[in-house]
């Protein structure tokens, strides 16, 4: 299982993204697939940062984590900032997506694309870290 | 993995150029360019991604504020890569903004 570690701040999502590829490319993910778990786990390392850690005067680390079974990719995204549970969070409905531009509100529209973007999305709470648990079928294998 | 951001008006027409990665540490120097741009009153918006590699929803929320800045701006969102549009057609941007294969202006 690969691990790697950063500073939980913004500068921490390109290299996230980097772990996140080359770990979708060891499972054998097609470009499609890749593309959509980098952005699933940006969109969530991003309001972790965000709301977990800057908002709330926190520093800490994200960890990430990934492993390959037979049937799928999972990617774990740990943190130890504000509890940000990405269920609980409000998403556009699809009216609020029909709305023009100029009169959508900015909110959720990272939480809508990382739900869609992953088989399934998981948070827990393991003693005081809360994991995000990115899941992946490999199709074609196992 | 960073952001590359260039930018030119031609006439009534704020064009911007990206590539590389657009995310939430890279999006707020396009935002602050676009509020620079959209200054001086342009009637259009041509974003240039032909080699825009990746776009989280901090892209989506510059392009909200650019409508709500200037509301009758036509955006336009030039040759796009496909995982990209995905991403439009996903949050109902798509139908808000032009997608085109050829700058139009």
């Amino acid at each position: 299982m690969e691990t790697a570690t950063f500073p939980g701040d913004l500068d921490a999502l390109a290299p996230i993204r980097q772990f996140v590829e080359k770990a979708a490319k060891q499972a054998g993910l097609d470009k499609k697939a890749i593309y959509d778990l980098c952005l699933a786990v940006d969109e969530i390392a991003t309001n972790v940062v965000t709301h977990g850690y800057e908002e709330a005067g926190l520093k800490g680390d994200l960890q990430i984590d990934a492993e390959i079974t037979p049937e799928t990719l999972v990617i774990h995204l740990q943190d130890s900032g504000v509890p940000y549970d990405p269920s609980s969070h409000l998403v556009p409905t699809p009216e609020d997506l029909d709305r023009p531009l100029e009169d959508r509100n900015v909110g959720g529209l990272g939480i809508l694309l990382a739900r869609a973007a992953v088989d399934e999305l998981n948070y827990k709470h393991i003693d005081s870290f809360h994991v995000h648990e990115f899941v992946v079928r490999r199709k074609g294998h196992g | 993995m960073a952001l590359d951001i260039s930018s030119t008006t031609l006439g009534n027409s704020a064009h911007i150029t990206l590539n590389g990665q657009l995310d939430s540490s890279t999006a707020p120097a396009v935002r602050e360019l676009v509020d620079k741009l959209l200054a001086n009153g342009p009637s259009n918006l041509v974003l240039h991604l032909e080699n825009l590699d990746f776009m989280a929803s901090a892209g989506l929320r510059v392009i909200i504020f650019a409508k709500q800045k200037s509301p009758d701006l036509k955006v336009y969102v030039v040759k796009p890569q496909e995982t990209i549009v995905e991403t439009l057609r996903k949050t109902g941007f798509y139908q808000s903004v032009y997608v085109v294969d050829e700058s139009p202006l």
